[in-house]
């Protein structure tokens, strides 16, 4: 749910609902927007919440008007499927931008079905467009499975490798921004590594435990490409992953 | 799988021929080798295009079987592991609930 670098952390447990709300709060606004660069044009006319809500209607835009290309296939995907198993996604409901504590980019509160988008943290639309990827995969892993989001590190640990794996958070491109240098199976170790940190960010339990949990459940979780039925390394990928699942009928019916 | 009557290949001709090409491009082999660290196996989609293209043009039904059988090796592949945790028969009942009053009051 939560990683260091990508996440922030989820919704406490049910019962520890009275106390805050967003995630661990520990989520309190550390720094204040003002100072962070990089946005550009928009960086002098815009508070950070509304480039948060510009870009991600950007990002959900799945309008067929805007044309084929509109959008991120990664994210429409994601909807279409999300929508399918009975999940669909409203933007005023299930999304929220707000200041977050450290470099977390984003996280899924299962508590209240809602995404939350770090607004002071995501720097671009590109940006955007993979930490919205990264947290529809929880949000529709929880949709579809019954994930034990807080009881069991195992089933936390499977959705982040999921997500690591299919986000594009460990694309070669982005390993080596972050200079991260390695190419024969790095990719494996990149999402091994990012799960565990995503663990890390959202449980008190030690690397050692949450390195357990991921080794445990990395066969079964890495190979389930779910709803993208493979490994989409870039927008064409996501595109063909996209255009098999509207595919699906036609598909089962005639195997 | 039905016969005769109501069978048409799972996918259109052309998505096996782009699968086909997309396997074979440099970049898919630079990627598969970065995820898997070995080189991609392409021949099974360009077998598949022949098979579809052939029952295309001539209604084969060794080619309708091999294309089926093929398919579901494929489904097959992503089903082998076992789940780590079970699937749902319904989504949460509580995706579409409005927010909890205190969000609301903030």
């Amino acid at each position: 749910m939560a990683g260091a670098a990508d996440e922030r952390p989820p919704g406490p447990p049910a019962e520890e609902q009275l106390q805050q709300q967003h995630v661990a709060c520990q989520v309190l606004p550390e720094r204040l927007a003002e100072g962070k660069p990089g946005q550009g044009f928009l960086s002098s006319f815009f508070t950070n919440n509304q480039k948060c809500q510009l870009m991600l209607l950007k990002t959900l835009e799945t309008s067929r008007s805007r044309g084929p290309g509109a959008g991120d296939p990664y994210v429409k995907l994601l909807l279409d499927a999300m929508k399918h198993s009975g999940c669909a996604v409203n933007r005023e409901r299930h999304f929220s931008c707000e200041d977050c504590n450290g470099n977390v980019s984003g996280g899924f509160d299962a508590s209240t079905s809602q995404i939350v988008l770090c607004q002071n943290n995501i720097r671009n639309q590109a940006h955007m467009n993979r930490v919205v990827t990264h947290e529809l995969i929880h949000a529709f892993d929880h949709c579809r499975a019954h994930v034990n989001w807080f009881t069991d590190v195992r089933h936390l640990a499977c959705s982040e490798v999921r997500a690591a794996n299919l986000s594009g958070d460990c694309s070669l491109i982005n390993e080596i921004f972050r200079l991260h240098f390695g190419l024969k199976q790095h990719h494996q170790t990149c999402v091994r590594d990012r799960a565990i940190l995503s663990i890390l960010a959202v449980r008190n339990i030690s690397k050692e435990v949450a390195q357990k949990a991921v080794d445990e459940v990395f066969e079964s979780c890495f190979n389930d490409h779910e709803p993208f039925g493979r490994i989409p390394h870039n927008k064409t990928y996501a595109r063909y992953a996209h255009r098999d699942f509207q595919n699906r009928d036609r598909y089962y019916s005639n195997i | 799988m039905a016969d005769g009557g109501g069978w048409r290949p799972p996918r259109p001709c052309e998505v096996y021929r782009a699968e086909w090409k997309l396997c074979r491009s440099a970049r898919h082999f630079l990627h598969h080798y970065y995820v898997h660290g070995e080189r991609p196996a392409c021949e099974q989609w360009r077998r598949d295009l022949a098979s579809c293209r052939e029952w295309e043009e001539r209604r084969s039904a060794e080619a309708q079987r091999s294309l089926c059988e093929s398919e579901r090796a494929r489904v097959q592949a992503t089903r082998k592991h076992t789940l780590v945790w079970a699937l749902r028969q319904s989504p949460p009942a509580d995706w579409h609930l409005p927010l909890p009053q205190e969000e609301k009051d903030q």
